[in-house]
């Protein structure tokens, strides 16, 4: 059983839920950039929730189904058209062999997933099949799908199921993080911390799965930071000497040298994943207290619906 | 600093011993770490040392293994002088989560950290394989041999891994041979490299853009997702570099 990429499109991964636990070795947990709507995508076509599916970065992505499947499209929403006829976002939909599907550009969001009953199949490394391009690991090959290649598809799991209304998952162009201070914090001018969590960035051109460019109010030190390289983690905010922040993605460099100013809240990361460049950026303050319940209340609106699956 | 997760006011460890004081058997106390909030969802333990020290970093990789030992955690990235502990906040909080890192660093845990391995990492040095060692050579003035032979001469410990997977990040080189980052990075360093950034030494697992002096390269794979052990080295092993 198996599809045939027509078309790669800009950036077009397996993923599945990642591999964390092995920072300290170099290696990011990585997996679907944003993991809630991967879920999701699954969850519709009746599969566990981190099963493989494809992760499909700011559209182009064509596709030939050479059997009959159930497949479901979640995150960004990208005009997707199934032999012509428009595909909906989040519910699940046959297709039927020589369907061709084609997901154009996107209009909100960064990233859709493409989840196929069955799952995708791709090469396991350290218990994921999750594409990480820097080392080559997991994927087809540790690559982007290529066009012409041809993706594997897995035994059914289930039956499909459909998404309560509420539960789908809001995505703008303009990304709304909250954050709390990173340990560099004090390092910032007042200035700078005002900024933060009053005025938008932009994600520029230099952005992917490791990181984003952010361009604003340039963000002053107070004192020049001299660190030695140190932990970094997705969703922090490092402000280097020029005063054009970067924030660390899912694939982020695993140490940093550089002035860690705000950390993204373990409930927004997945948000991270739908950063497209030319999004604005915005930080939000979360307060210490609040963010264990933020989080609870997102656990637990989606806890009954995909089972297993948790911020 | 306001934070809730400041630490308590260093307390020095218990001194049993008061009548008769014997300067030999007093120990130094053990330098009290930074514990502070990284986030809602992770912890850094901070030594932020001025100089690089094994005591620190003996601490840092037995802190690391009671830590991982305790299976309550996502993630625990060791660093030179830090360590960053990633719990899921569903689960635990970050006051459970600092009281456990207290507990364990309670008492002096330095010695505690197993010896790891010792390789040999065979170095081709100078040539195409370390096009930065001729300025080492002018900024220490000292002769291509002496350099390689200063390099080589010392048992190094890897402190850290990462930024990218098998980068290997070393104890200091010899004081001679400290050297500024290159002022514009290359856009691509090859696999095995051999390289200098001020003090630190480290060889480059993967090929990656990067800003070391480079003085050598290995032929050794220290990252090889192929291998059924895909990495050489790991934080707490000890490197010898046999220049050939």
């Amino acid at each position: 059983m198996t599809l045939t990429v027509l078309h790669s499109g800009t950036q077009s991964l397996i993923m599945d839920a990642g591999r964390p636990g092995h920072r300290h070795q170099g290696i990011p947990g990585g997996g679907a950039a944003d993991k809630l709507s991967f879920a999701i995508a699954n969850h519709l076509v009746g599969n566990k929730w981190n099963t493989p599916a494809l992760e499909c970065a700011l559209g182009g992505l064509h596709i030939r189904f050479e059997e009959d499947h159930v497949i479901a499209l979640s995150g960004a929403q990208m005009w997707s058209q199934n032999q012509g006829l428009n595909l909906p976002l989040n519910k699940a939909v046959p297709v039927e062999a020589g369907d061709i599907l084609t997901m154009s550009f996107t209009r909100s969001g960064c990233r859709a997933y493409l989840a196929v009953a069955g799952g995708v199949q791709g090469k396991s490394f350290m218990g994921s099949v999750s594409t990480y391009l820097p080392a080559k690991l997991g994927g087809l090959d540790g690559e982007a799908l290529k066009t012409g290649a041809m993706v594997h598809i897995g035994p059914k799991q289930g039956e499909p199921n459909s998404l309560p209304k509420g539960h789908t998952p809001l995505l703008s162009n303009h990304v709304v993080l909250r954050a709390q201070h990173g340990p560099e914090w004090e390092a910032l001018s007042d200035s700078a911390k005002r900024y933060l969590f009053t005025t938008p960035f932009y994600a520029t051109a230099a952005t992917d799965r490791m990181g984003t460019r952010l361009k604003g109010d340039l963000l002053a030190l107070e004192t020049p930071v001299n660190m030695t390289s140190s932990p970094l983690l997705p969703g922090s905010l490092q402000v280097p000497p020029d005063g054009q922040p970067i924030l660390a993605l899912v694939d982020g460099h695993c140490t940093g040298g550089y002035a860690r100013a705000l950390q993204v809240i373990q409930a927004d990361l997945w948000l991270l994943g739908q950063i497209a460049p030319g999004a604005a950026v915005s930080f939000r303050r979360s307060l210490a207290e609040d963010a264990a319940a933020v989080l609870k209340s997102k656990n637990s609106f989606y806890a009954d619906l995909i089972p297993g699956f948790t911020f | 600093m306001t934070s809730p997760l400041t630490p308590p006011p260093v307390t020095s460890p218990p001194v049993t011993q008061p009548p008769a004081i014997q300067p030999s058997a007093i120990q130094p106390p053990a330098i009290q770490p930074r514990i502070l909030p990284y986030g809602d969802h992770a912890i850094l333990v901070d030594w932020s040392a001025d100089k690089f020290s094994d005591r620190i970093n003996d601490t840092v990789h037995a802190l690391a293994a009671k830590l991982r030992k305790s299976g309550k955690y996502r993630e625990i990235v060791p660093g030179y002088d830090s360590l960053v502990c990633v719990f899921d906040l569903a689960k635990r909080s970050a006051d459970a989560t600092k009281r456990h890192i207290e507990d364990i660093l309670a008492r002096d845990i330095s010695s505690e950290t197993k010896t790891g391995k010792t390789i040999d990492i065979p170095v081709h040095y100078a040539g195409d394989s370390g096009p930065d060692i001729e300025r080492i050579c002018e900024a220490s003035k000292l002769t291509l041999d002496e350099v390689i032979a200063l390099h080589s001469g010392q048992t190094y410990r890897v402190c850290m891994m990462g930024f990218i997977p098998g980068f290997t990040f070393l104890s200091p080189a010899p004081k001679a041979l400290h050297h500024p980052r290159l002022e514009t990075p290359r856009a691509k360093v090859p696999a095995g490299s051999v390289g200098i950034a001020n003090w630190q030494t480290g060889i480059y697992g993967l090929e990656s853009p990067g800003g070391w002096q480079i003085i050598g390269r290995t032929p050794l794979s220290i990252f090889d997702a192929k291998r059924e052990a895909p990495f050489l080295l790991e934080a707490g092993d000890h490197v010898r570099f046999i220049p050939q």
